[in-house]
């Protein structure tokens, strides 16, 4: 399950215009969500706040023989209470639990003329995070700061007895102009430094035009639900990037080549992302794909292959949204809208709802609507607020649930049952290895969370 | 004296290779392993070569036809080798991201993607330095200990010579973990090997129930040596010591009672006691006799007086059968609650416990007696016999240490114990010796000891002898008074209540107890000569 704490984190990236997947690391993000996702381990109970709209704690009690816990805090210099639904028993699923993600629109720094006007830059925000886990006595300890509209500055640490020299500490700096993307990084461990860039090109960064086109076409997927004009036509970005790994102390490294291609989100066919990793030093080629075969479904594959000790293996994991049983007949005429949303953009509730208010009150979306991206001003208005609430209401009801399972060569099945019982969210997985077939549940694990 | 250590019939066991290469592979798979190492080290090729190593024999503590304990300085320069096979991960990011935390893990994409590659490590040229504490017995085989990192030098040739970081790293993973083996595996080994050759009967017990091991442990804590011991200096306590510890004291004495030892025992007694003509012979034991009992009286104290006598019939079913290890240093505990002073106990039983071997006084060779004698009323003094070491029964019987005229002072305790004069064992005499005097570690545990050996003895003679009248039913006519099995049960109880005590006392008192039994510091074995053992 994806953490309280991490998704307020995201809500930071949010607030201040900063695209989290625009870097070399996150290439295989959406494969990865598929296919290595975590199953939880014994019982795990999670009370999370966003106490104020700067400040969020979470507190963990965890029992896996022993008991366990961890308590953290955040703190924000930008308000997040806008961009994110804190309470558990409303905050729409898809949003916490979807693996697949469309790729979001870069944020064209290099190019001023070309950005959406909502796409606004806060400079000189930072983000407070600490962790402390309690019988362990480790201390978690990030700081993410905003220096500039393209550079932003990351330090991480971790304080533990039980690692070499009592912890270690890693600072990233990154730098985002949209097209391209680098990183550089230092560790204390090995004293590792790190280097990572990536090159966008195609789709929505090919001309000017069609950076236009996409800024004008989640309006026309909102009315049209789908043109049939384009639709052969596949609609994607390009992302090619590369990694470079030195240890100063150990003398050793790594390094590694990728590329991408993902649909966009305005994308009329099937959406899907194919990767492909090579590390030239280690003779490792890896190739991903992911498809969101239906609206509630969607697949991933992995093959790897090592040409120089000609070891392969595989995997495949899918993902299956669960609609409550109760309202799978009253469903029918809500869904057509809701196919396209469900192909756009993750902020799918806003398509949606327009158009779905738009219906309500006989008339065409308004213009200046339509480019607005995020679903932020919930508050403003009595009637927006209340035709989106409601539109919140049914998108929240539409799905229950989702069911995870991957398989891989070593016919080892992971398991994750995520949903939501009243206000309480939860996550019930299993490991089993389908080799033992004596003995096949090597991990369980349930785990509980509630926000507020 | 000349010893002679034979090299090559260990290769001529055929199986001999085999057996080892399955406890080394099974050795080297028991510690976690570096996480370069992604599958099991299998032990594919082991010789030991036709070089034997230099044994320089520093020291002989003990030396009999079934056991041995001495010192060699060892140095080994020969042509043994060591091929083992595994899988290694090849890629150093990979092993680099392993066990750290992932928080501030840099989050490679594909930088840290694995390569396993099989490989097989030569170790050749092995150079070992090391002085070796070598500790054998029938009946507990070999017990190898090194006193100092053995590695000096090893060469390890693998197929990723050509690769320098590789290199050194396994080089410095593999000198790593076979120092690991060396220090902690090795004895492990070599004693498993020992008892499979020697004593077949006592090998399955240390494998197959290891539990009952651990549980005994908890019961006597100095069966088996600390795993660290400092003194209160905070130096490591001499090895040495430690193996004498773990040797003379309970351990030993349990595995000496076995149940053929006991039964032959129990044979010489009704031998005696009957007109058989059948005398078992009991190896290395001087069977000490005395012709009467006044003489002895006379010469253990000059006054015979009716303290004197009170003192002895406390504890003269304790004597009737006394099997006296001077090893064990054994005293019971009727006669630590008669002596004087604390630090007459403390020197008779620092030698066992916690002494250090060389400072003995008067140490000469270890003699087991038994003194089998039926004894109606007179006292052994076995503090006499464990000290001077000697078979003769007109040694001194008291201390030097000890005051003559203290015997004929009757103790409290001891005039209460006249109304249980007949009574042989009973709680009186007992109880108020350990609860007299806050008990030092030293006392209760060898009052454990002779517990377990009364009821040991008397459990397993009672069934072979009983219509001859075991040994027990001889040492007091009027042992019939209380029942055999009442009395039984009865030691049983006190046993285990004294080891509870035993446990609580090394607890609080592990320090003290090597504080005080540290008098000359260890000696130093490669260093100085004249270190004041010699």
């Amino acid at each position: 399950m994806r953490e309280f704490m991490d998704y307020v984190h995201s809500a930071f990236y949010e607030a201040t215009g900063w695209r989290r997947d625009n870097s070399y690391a996150a290439l295989n993000s959406t494969t990865d969500a598929l296919l290595n996702f975590r199953t939880p381990r014994g019982l795990r109970l999670t009370l999370s706040a966003l106490a104020s709209p700067n400040f969020a704690t979470s507190y963990q009690l965890g029992s896996v023989g022993v008991v366990d816990g961890s308590i953290s805090y955040l703190f924000s210099s930008v308000p997040l209470r806008l961009l994110l639904t804190p309470q558990s028993e409303n905050v729409p699923l898809p949003d916490l639990l979807r693996s697949y993600r469309p790729l979001t629109p870069v944020a064209r720094r290099d190019d001023p003329s070309l950005r959406r006007p909502d796409d606004e830059d806060k400079t000189n925000e930072s983000l407070l995070y600490g962790r402390l886990y309690l019988p362990r006595s480790q201390l978690e300890a990030l700081l993410v700061r905003r220096l500039s509209p393209a550079l932003q500055a990351q330090f991480s640490a971790v304080s533990g007895q039980h690692l070499r020299d009592g912890g270690t500490a890693l600072g990233l700096l990154q730098y985002d102009v949209g097209r391209y993307a680098l990183e550089g990084l230092a560790s204390t461990d090995g004293g590792l430094l790190g280097f990572r860039g990536v090159y966008n090109f195609g789709g929505d960064l090919s001309s000017k035009k069609h950076a236009q086109h996409s800024a004008a076409s989640p309006a026309e997927n909102g009315i049209g639900g789908g043109g049939n004009g384009d639709k052969e036509r596949i609609y994607g970005r390009f992302s090619t990037g590369g990694e470079i790994y030195y240890g100063t102390l150990n003398k050793s490294g790594g390094i590694s080549i990728g590329a991408r291609f993902a649909t966009l989100p305005d994308h009329k066919g099937t959406p899907l992302s194919a990767t492909l990793t090579l590390n030239p030093l280690m003779g490792n080629i890896a190739a991903s794909y992911a498809v969101m075969a239906g609206k509630d479904c969607s697949l991933a594959t992995r093959m790897e292959f090592n040409i120089f000790s000609y070891e392969s293996s595989w995997a495949v994991g899918m993902e299956l949204w669960r609609k409550p049983f109760a309202r799978l007949a009253v469903d029918g005429e809500v869904s057509d809208t809701d196919v396209p949303a469900k192909t756009s953009v993750t902020k799918s509730a806003t398509p949606a709802e327009r158009s779905f208010n738009a219906k309500l009150e006989w008339r065409l979306d308004e213009p200046e609507k339509v480019t607005e991206k995020k679903p932020g001003p919930k508050m403003n208005g009595s009637n927006a607020a209340k035709s989106k609430s409601e539109a919140e209401k049914d998108k929240e009801q539409e799905y229950a649930g989702v069911v995870k399972a991957r398989l891989d060569q070593n016919l080892r099945l992971g398991v994750l049952w995520e949903g939501r019982v009243k206000s309480l969210l939860f996550s019930l997985g299993s490991g089993i290895d389908l080799k033992m077939m004596n003995k096949p549940f090597r991990t369980l694990g349930l785990e509980v969370q509630f926000s507020s | 004296m000349a010893f002679n250590f034979n090299w090559s019939p260990l290769t001529a066991d055929a199986e001999f290779y085999s057996r080892a290469r399955d406890l080394l592979t099974k050795a080297l798979n028991k510690s976690p392993k570096p996480p370069i190492i992604v599958d099991d080290i299998l032990v594919s090729e082991f010789n030991l070569g036709t070089v034997p190593p230099d044994l320089e024999i520093l020291e002989i503590g003990d030396l009999a036809e079934d056991r041995f304990r001495g010192i060699f300085k060892m140095t080994y320069a020969g042509d043994a080798y060591l091929t083992l096979k595994t899988r290694v991960q090849a890629n150093p990011l990979n092993t680099y991201l392993f066990s750290k935390p992932e928080f501030t893990s840099p989050q490679p994409l594909a930088a840290a993607s694995g390569l396993t590659i099989p490989l097989s490590i030569t170790l050749s040229e092995i150079k070992l330095s090391a002085f070796i504490i070598l500790v054998f017995s029938k009946q507990k085989g070999l017990t190898l200990v090194f006193r100092n990192d053995p590695l000096e030098s090893l060469k390890v040739s693998s197929t990723f010579d050509s690769i320098q970081f590789v290199r050194d790293y396994l080089q410095r993973t593999i000198e790593q973990q076979l120092r690991n083996l060396m220090m902690d595996e090795l004895p492990a080994i070599i004693h498993r090997l020992s008892l499979q050759l020697w004593c077949p009967d006592q090998a399955n017990k240390g494998v197959e129930t290891p539990k009952e091991e651990t549980d005994e442990e908890g019961v006597n804590p100095l069966s088996s040596p600390p795993l660290d011991p400092v003194d209160a200096n905070g130096n490591v306590l001499d090895p040495s010591a430690i193996s004498e510890i773990s040797l003379n004291g309970g351990g030993e004495t349990q595995s000496l009672f076995s149940q053929k030892n006991l039964l032959r025992l129990a044979a010489l007694t009704d031998s005696h006691r009957t007109l058989s003509l059948f005398t078992p012979g009991i190896r290395d034991v001087v069977f000490r006799a005395w012709s009467g009992c006044a003489d002895r009286n006379d010469v253990a104290t000059p006054s015979v007086s009716s303290p004197s006598r009170v003192r002895t019939n406390s504890y003269t079913g304790t004597t009737g059968t006394t099997y006296t290890f001077s090893d064990t240093g054994s005293t019971l505990h009727g006669s630590i609650s008669s002596r004087p002073t604390l630090t007459s106990v403390n020197s008779s039983m620092g030698l066992s416990v916690g002494g250090n071997p060389r400072s003995r006084p008067g140490r000469k060779k270890k003699n087991r007696v038994v003194n089998l004698r039926k004894t109606k009323s007179e006292a052994v003094t076995p503090e006499s016999q464990s000290e001077a070491g000697t078979s003769t029964p007109t040694s001194v019987n008291v201390p030097l240490s000890e005051p003559l005229f203290d015997n004929s002072i009757p103790e409290a305790d001891e005039l209460q114990d006249d109304h249980f004069t007949g009574d042989h064992f009973t709680p009186q005499t007992l109880v108020p010796d350990v609860g007299e005097n806050p008990p030092t570690l030293e006392e209760l545990t060898s009052a454990l000891k002779d517990l377990k050996m009364f009821a040991d003895a008397t459990a397993n003679s009672r069934r072979p002898s009983l219509e001859k009248g075991s040994p027990r039913e001889a040492a007091g006519a009027a042992a019939q008074t209380s029942p055999d099995v009442l009395d039984q049960d009865w030691v049983m109880k006190m046993a285990s209540e004294i080891a509870r005590r035993v446990y609580d006392e090394k607890r609080s008192q592990q320090r003290g107890k090597w504080n005080e039994a540290e008098d000359a510091p260890p000696p130093a074995y490669e260093a100085s000569p004249q270190s004041p053992c010699h």
